[in-house]
């Protein structure tokens, strides 16, 4: 399995640069998945190391060697389309063994091959119908299956889950979890759902306006976003952010913003001196009661009851939102005015002006 | 509105529209099962008493019997048919091959001029027969040598048929799904496979729709077909009109020649429409 290297890959139409170089490293058997909200440049990046979408710039490499200027066929991969893409004249059966047939595998080999992955993905009983007597998840497992068969060196897969109902899209992640376990190749994997990113990914790319913000297994990202923009997109419900100003009193400095005073650990406090900062508070981050806790006074908007957790939308007295999750002990009602507690271990800061993290 | 209370204008309507369509071909048969005095004669009337001679006449040569009646065989129409449906098989295929990969590049490959083409192609259809008559006559006889013979007919027609061929299999090929191409890539297929492969069984349809056009055109195309054969060349619908003599024209004949003429149109079109089904790329992608 080859080591995938993006090396200044760029891509314009015409003047309109879609996405600027970008340098990105994917290890050997690795699940990378790429994260962007929409018109970020993940599916085009992706579209790119298939070989579907020409290089303006740069190049990519597979262990090494150079590979912008070879065909799909030629790139050993395999692809699972947002779309699904199946032919419809085919029946299931045929659909999965095309690219066998083109590529001539005897027809036993073939028939062995197309049952194995019908069989690990619960579809064999449904070789012989077409595309179009299907369900929406029962395509999606073919179009898998179609990429399975391949035993291709590298796997993309392109929103494979996107059009799916809530409920299978839920299943079919625990199956990908699964299945990406026992294939152990490589897989590249474009969403905008930053739930499947996490849950799929060994290392999850950050994209935004062709640019990767960050990169990093799931937990760096949520725990140590390198700006506010990967601070926000990571996790749900997101990250509260707070403007806020630094106040030195007798050598202990504090990030102070209306109802919250959280104290900043000396190196914080050095790289922030003389910035504007803003406060990121995961509303995860916030507790009815907790030892050690800075409180925050809010006044409650909206009481959302999911269950085990009600999420609060709450206003500071300047009128800034903030979100908290807190679990379901207790009822909140609307206009209610709390003292919540903050783990100030937790809190992040953020440059107001660069969007990076202190 | 419940079907038993449809108002009667509507039959009446029905039945002129039924009468309208039918009528001329129901004359033709009803001549065509008749004599040419009984035709000719004053007293003829709708009672009559129906003779297969007339076809007996123009099949004489196809036919395992010799027809008592006939004094001498004229093979003219066992020919004229034999020559008019290698010509509208021939031009049928020969556009719909040239006709859908013209159409496969012009919607899916980006060249210089492409707009350029795909439009010109329309135009080219606007121009009558007609025009083209005496140019071709002369370009035909006089630089290619190809009076009289069947290819000259096949290339003409070809040329005439293929823009407006061309012009229905895009629409047709600009439905199918692009991801369905590029999924084939991945599978290794390269611009050939894909076409033949992915592109032409989902277009059926419009290759059906095409040939039924197509071939019904050049199976009743008689102005270019006229000028461009000769005596053993000649197209049914030419041999209809040399019928037409000063001295003799036997309207039975010509009818039952006209009615045979329709068979083979009849039998074509119900075995292309066949393939005419709609939601081919059903499933292929979430609509």
């Amino acid at each position: 399995m080859p080591k995938i290297t993006l090396d200044g890959v760029t891509k314009r139409y015409g003047t309109l640069e879609v996405v600027p170089p970008l340098d990105l490293h994917l290890e050997d058997g690795e699940f990378t998945v790429l994260v962007g909200p929409s018109g970020c440049g993940k599916s085009t990046t992706l579209r790119m190391l298939a070989g579907l979408e020409s290089i303006s710039g740069g190049e990519i490499y597979f262990d090494g060697r150079p590979v912008s200027r070879l065909e799909p066929r030629d790139r050993d991969i395999a692809m699972v389309f947002q779309d699904y893409a199946l032919y419809p004249h085919m029946n299931i059966a045929r659909n999965m063994s095309f690219a066998l047939r083109l590529a001539k595998v005897p027809a036993a080999e073939i028939e062995t091959r197309v049952q194995r992955v019908a069989q690990m993905l619960n579809i064999g009983h449904l070789l012989q119908r077409k595309p179009a007597e299907l369900s929406g998840g029962q395509r999606q497992r073919v179009a898998m299956g179609r990429a399975l068969v391949r035993d291709a060196s590298t796997f993309l897969f392109d929103e494979p889950l996107s059009n799916l109902d809530a409920k299978l899209r839920g299943k079919m992640r625990t199956e990908l979890a699964e299945m990406r376990g026992q294939l152990r190749k490589n897989m590249v994997y474009v969403t905008h759902d930053q739930v499947e990113a996490m849950t799929l990914g060994d290392r999850i790319v950050v994209m935004n306006e062709g640019r990767i913000q960050q990169q990093g297994t799931p937990e760096e990202l949520f725990k140590k976003p390198a700006n506010l923009f990967v601070a926000g997109f990571m996790g749900s419900p997101t990250m509260n952010f707070i403007p806020a100003d630094l106040q030195d009193v007798g050598g202990a400095v504090h990030a102070v913003c209306e109802g919250l005073r959280v104290p900043v650990p000396a190196a914080i406090a050095a790289a922030a001196k003389g910035r504007e900062i803003i406060i990121g508070v995961r509303p995860s981050s916030i507790h009815v009661q907790r030892e050690g806790g800075v409180p925050l006074k809010v006044r409650v908007v909206v009481a959302e009851y999911l269950g085990a957790q009600t999420v609060l939308a709450t206003r500071l007295q300047d009128g800034t939102e903030v979100l908290a999750e807190l679990p379901s002990g207790r009822r909140f009602s609307a206009g209610e005015d709390l003292t919540l507690q903050v783990a100030p271990e937790e809190v992040l800061l953020f440059d107001r002006g660069t969007g990076e993290r202190l | 509105m419940t079907r038993d209370k449809t108002s009667p204008t509507f039959f009446v309507l029905l039945v002129i529209l039924v009468l309208m369509s039918t009528g001329p071909i129901m004359l033709m048969l009803v001549t065509s099962l008749r004599l040419n005095v009984d035709i000719m004669s004053e007293t003829s009337s709708l009672l009559f008493l129906p003779t297969l001679r007339n076809y007996e006449t123009v099949l004489c040569n196809v036919l395992w019997y010799t027809p008592e009646h006939l004094s001498r065989c004229d093979k003219t129409f066992g020919r004229a048919l034999g020559n008019s449906l290698v010509v509208s098989i021939t031009a049928t295929a020969l556009t719909l091959v040239i006709g859908c990969m013209a159409a496969y590049a012009l919607v899916r490959f980006r060249f210089f001029g492409r707009d350029v083409v795909s439009f010109s192609t329309l135009i080219l259809r606007m121009i009558p027969p007609a025009v083209l008559l005496v140019p071709v006559f002369g370009i035909w006889t006089y630089q290619f040598g190809l009076d009289g013979t069947l290819s000259g007919v096949v290339l003409v027609y070809v040329a005439m048929n293929l823009p407006f061929v061309i012009w229905i299999l895009q629409s047709f090929i600009r439905q199918v799904p692009l991801q369905l191409e590029e999924a084939a890539r991945i599978d290794g297929a390269g611009p050939f496979a894909i076409f033949f492969l992915v592109v032409l069984p989902l277009i059926r349809p419009g290759l059906a729709a095409a040939a039924i056009f197509t071939f019904r055109i050049a199976w009743n195309e008689f102005l270019l077909g006229n000028a461009l054969t000769d005596r053993s060349t000649r197209t049914v619908p030419v041999t209809i009109v040399n019928r037409l003599t000063e001295y003799d024209i036997d309207w039975g004949v010509i009818m039952a020649t006209g009615m045979l003429l329709a068979v083979p149109p009849i039998i074509f079109t119900l075995l292309a429409s066949r393939q005419i089904i709609t939601g081919m790329t059903a499933g292929a992608v979430k609509g």
